[in-house]
């Protein structure tokens, strides 16, 4: 193989801000050619772990390479990010690699572009990236941009993304904590993505929006309206913050308004049901089901009410008797009731204005601090701002990034996403019963195959019949307009 | 566009004054006239900078920039001639520095913030007066919102009625706007939102139209930038619109030579102690202590000293003098000069950087006083309380003047510690005349040429002011300076 041209991977100067700051090596020498490994050897060695294992082989070079000759759906994706404009747009899409040409290097190439699939997909096979990053649509080809001033090449477009990351949650999260996740905590998820599809639809009429599983711990939401897409900045951030509420840190009040903001109060119908369900019970996260958790608990109403003694009743209550985690928490919320009702002719409150909006709200800040969606929204915010391209393969976990149909959500698995070597295997399973069809797609051998239906049938024809359809009308409207028939 | 066209000005009188700005004015106008105007806008865009990082509350902010329009752009007059008059400057003036500062992204901002934030305060003004003047002010600026029905607030009434009292509810007239548009009130969660549309009570435009007057400012000077070539060709404007931009870029400390000084490599220590705030002084004895510096030390210092008129062959030299002492001239020369040339437009990009303003050190990377050669940040705020006074006292600052400086830190307001210590370092400079103290804390050039001119004015002997700049801006940097500005005790 020869050595790779790498035009684009200068030596990065001073100035050039990096979105997403590279790994370890910040002065990128130039790659050599990847690996030259005989990849029948690799797929032979992880043969025997199908499914997911602790130790087992679940990504490597070789496995890599088969993945981007055969499963990679470089179609899906030029098709989806031409958005139906056959000229002058794909190409001046921003593409960022990283690549590893050695274990201990790695390596991030921003600013490539191709400029159509067959450059696309070449460049993918040949350099075997770890990881695509897919950046914003820029005024020009980002790969002349070195030759170009900062006035003329900048961002044109780029889909309005979101990016939630369950180590966001590890402040309440109490099973497991950094990059480990487990079935528990991935219900946070499922929260997170249920509010931001309802509000992303609902509040801001958009329709074209897909969400992918990450590969590790979290989720991606890519919205491809062409509103969406031509958003300013300040856009983004506003939308962006309208979903955000102030989690990050744990002893701060969310101080939220007594009268809600139809978002957040529709938000909290969704989340409350998910927070009995998921959170309050032993078999969630626990935060009612044994002394320990709910004196934990009850320690965060406002002081004012645990002077007057509601804590310590609550707790002696639920000591005595057997009372399920979900009537617990039906209990603490009627008796705020209760306190924080205006009593009497002369509608005199217990505890003074402040305190008892505090305390009437507390409900629903419980309930938002352990469930509503903590996005990082700096990604949100820029349009150029890089993010990992959907059906990449994580490289520690070896899982596709594969979309995640919302309505049936709960029902997702993280740990039941396709690895690498399992699809790998598949294949060669499909060929040894089938023989080497030619007629069928590859990703249709293996278990890609549902996701890739899903992908095609709810978000990408749809979008294109979409775009079919106002193109048309458009150019009625032209035709219209000149008499032209 | 301010050329030869003889239309009578009769037919752009209105009652109330457009300051949308939708079209540019097309009248003659004395070049004289021109000048003047444009000065008098300029004042006002000063100021409301300057009041900005006071930190006033409302009201006294109001009240100062009330104070300083009415004097340079009142928009009503005694007579209808005077009010004509005044409507007159203040279209030309707008126009005429939309021209001025198009040309570059930085000036364009720069533009933009005070625009919008005059706009606003004029906005906010008419909205107090009523409806009347606020509906007569929309329609002349082609402003119309699409109002919802009654039944349709009824009908949404539990979404829309949210942070509002019923009393409040019934009286408000709610508007669909495009979500783009109401940018300001979505971040917040102050409307509700709905399949894109934002429902936004009447007493919540003004944030729609700043952010309308905001995109057609904004778009509008792209396009003068388009076509200012074209303009400035013009030989009798031409001049002084590159003059005011000129002028403004020295203020801005961008390119170099803001300083007819005569800052080589030898003297640079000489400058460190007597004029040099206190950020740029610590890196330079940083750089003396260690004969090194990091990055954004390197970064931090070198384009101050650019601005400050050092030129790159000296910086060079200046820096090669310092690190060879650790290192030999053949390591300086691959893993420095680069960044050096680089930073004087020579390398890469070829662009040419800008000095950091005192935020941009304040929002900067902090350094590590752990680590050798890592000088950068701001004193003020990034250094803890004790090794800040421990610093003044090394440099004979202490008693009530350590005092005050020390207070304005812990109130967090660092640009008023640093522009203290020009106060205690330089007395009586707000007497000394030439001595402009405007930008003393916001710019850590600003404070160096305010100090170099004061000592230039306390040694007059030294030196003859040849430097003595004379085109007609110069007035408009003097003009904007005397009025009111003089006093450190405005500037602090």
């Amino acid at each position: 193989m020869p050595a790779l041209q790498e035009s684009n991977a200068q030596k990065r100067k001073p100035e050039e801000v990096m979105e997403k700051p590279p790994l370890r090596s910040s002065t990128a020498s130039i790659p050599i050619s990847p690996y030259e490994t005989s990849s029948s050897k690799a797929v032979t060695s992880s043969k025997s772990s199908s499914g997911p294992q602790q130790n087992a082989v679940v990504f490597s070079p070789e496995l890599l390479r088969i993945y981007y000759d055969r499963l990679f759906p470089y179609e899906a994706m030029y098709d989806w990010l031409s958005y139906g404009v056959e000229k002058d747009f794909f190409n001046r899409r921003e593409w960022s690699f990283t690549i590893q040409p050695t274990p201990e290097d790695e390596i991030y190439i921003r600013y490539q572009s191709f400029k159509d699939l067959e450059e696309f997909k070449s460049a993918v096979i040949k350099r075997q990236p770890n990881k695509i990053d897919i950046g914003a649509v820029f005024t020009h080809q980002p790969k002349d941009h070195n030759n170009l001033s900062k006035d003329v090449f900048h961002t044109e477009e780029r889909e309005l993304v979101f990016d939630i990351d369950l180590t966001d949650y590890d402040g309440v999260r109490t099973c497991c904590s950094g990059a480990n996740i487990c079935n528990k905590c991935w219900k946070y998820m499922n929260m997170a993505v249920k509010v931001m599809d309802e509000g992303l639809k609902t509040d801001f009429g958009f329709n074209n929006l897909v969400w992918f599983y990450s590969g590790r711990r979290g989720v991606h939401c890519w919205v491809c309206d062409e509103s969406a897409r031509t958003l300013s900045n300040d856009a983004r951030s506003a939308v962006a913050t309208y979903f955000e509420l102030p989690l990050e840190n744990e002893e701060k009040s969310l101080d939220l308004n007594t009268s809600l903001h139809p978002m957040l109060a529709r938000s909290f119908g969704v989340l409350e049901p998910m927070f009995l369900d998921h959170l309050v019970g032993e078999e969630g996260m626990g935060l009612l089901s044994n002394q320990e958790q709910w004196v934990k608990l009850l320690k965060t109403l406002p002081e004012e009410a645990r002077k007057a003694g509601i804590a310590a009743e609550l707790d002696k209550e639920w000591t005595k008797r057997d009372v399920s985690p979900a009537d617990k928490w039906k209990m603490l919320k009627s008796r705020i009731e209760k306190e924080t009702k205006k009593e009497g002719a002369k509608k005199q409150r217990k505890f003074k204005g402040d305190e008892s909006e505090r305390l009437e709200m507390w409900p629903i800040e419980t309930v938002f601090r352990h469930t509503y969606p903590r996005l990082d929204i700096n990604v949100s915010k820029m349009q150029n701002h890089l993010l990992k391209s959907p059906f990449c393969v994580h490289p520690k976990t070896g899982r596709v990034c594969i979309p995640i149909d919302v309505s049936k959500i709960d029902s997702f698995d993280p740990f039941n996403v396709p690895t690498l070597p399992q699809i790998v295997s598949e294949l060669e399973s499909y060929a040894k019963e089938n023989g080497e069809s030619k007629n069928v797609p590859d990703w249709q051998k293996t278990s890609l195959k549902g996701s890739m239906q899903f992908f095609l049938k709810t978000f990408l024809n749809p979008m294109k019949n979409e775009q079919r359809k106002r193109r048309m009308e458009e150019k009625a409207k032209e035709e219209a307009f000149t008499g032209d028939f | 566009m301010f050329t030869s066209s003889r239309q009578s000005s009769s037919k752009a009188s209105t009652s109330t004054t457009n300051f949308f700005y939708t079209t540019p004015p097309s009248y003659e106008l004395s070049l004289e006239d021109f000048e003047s105007f444009a000065l008098s806008r300029l004042i006002v865009l000063r100021k409301i900078e300057e009041l900005k990082v006071k930190g006033l509350d409302r009201n006294q902010y109001n009240d100062a920039l009330k104070r300083v329009v009415n004097l340079q752009l009142p928009s009503s007059g005694p007579s209808p001639s005077a009010k004509k008059h005044n409507e007159k400057r203040d279209l030309a003036s707008h126009f005429i520095l939309r021209l001025a500062y198009c040309r570059t992204e930085e000036l364009r901002r720069w533009l933009l913030t005070q625009e919008l934030a005059l706009f606003k305060f004029r906005l906010e003004d008419l909205e107090k007066r009523g409806g009347k003047d606020m509906s007569a002010f929309m329609k002349n600026a082609g402003i119309s919102f699409d109002k919802i029905t009654q039944d349709e607030k009824q009908s949404m009434q539990s979404q829309l009625r949210f942070n509002m009292s019923y009393r409040d509810f019934e009286a408000s007239s709610f508007y669909r706007i495009p979500f783009a548009e109401a940018v300001d009130l979505i971040g917040r969660r102050l409307v509700h939102v709905r399949a894109g549309m934002a429902y936004v009570p009447g007493g919540k435009l003004v944030s729609i139209i700043c952010a309308r007057f905001r995109s057609h400012l904004s778009r509008s000077l792209a396009k003068a930038a388009a076509s200012f070539s074209h303009v400035s060709s013009d030989t009798r404007i031409g001049p002084l619109l590159k003059n005011m931009n000129k002028q403004y870029t020295g203020r801005d400390f961008g390119k170099q030579h803001t300083v007819e000084g005569d800052m080589n490599a030898s003297n640079v220590d000489e400058y460190a102690q007597r004029s040099m705030p206190l950020c740029m002084r610590q890196v330079h004895d940083g750089l003396k202590k260690d004969h090194k510096l990091k990055h954004d030390g390197r970064r931090q210092y070198g384009l101050f000293l650019k601005g400050a008129g050092l030129t790159m062959e000296e910086s060079l030299l200046f820096f090669q003098n310092e690190f060879t002492k650790i290192m030999s001239a053949d390591d300086f020369n691959k893993n420095y000069a680069y960044n050096i040339r680089h930073s004087y437009g020579k390398e890469g990009k070829r662009q040419s950087y800008t000095a950091f303003s005192s935020t941009t050190i304040i929002m900067g990377p902090r350094s590590n006083p752990s680590e050798v050669g890592s000088h950068h940040g701001c004193p003020f705020a990034h250094s803890g309380d004790a090794s800040l006074a421990a610093l003044l006292g090394k440099m004979g600052i202490g008693g009530k003047d350590r005092d005050d400086i020390m207070a304005h830190k812990k109130n967090k307001m660092y640009q008023l510690a640093c522009a203290k210590h020009f106060e205690v370092t330089h007395p009586g400079a707000a007497k000394t005349e030439g001595v402009d103290l405007d930008g003393v804390g916001n710019h850590p050039n600003a404070w160096f040429n305010s100090s170099v001119q004061y000592w230039k004015n306390k040694e007059p002997a030294k030196k003859d002011m040849k430097g003595k700049i004379n085109t007609p801006m110069a007035k408009v940097e003097r003009a904007v300076v005397s009025p009111g500005s003089g006093t450190a005790k405005e500037v602090v």
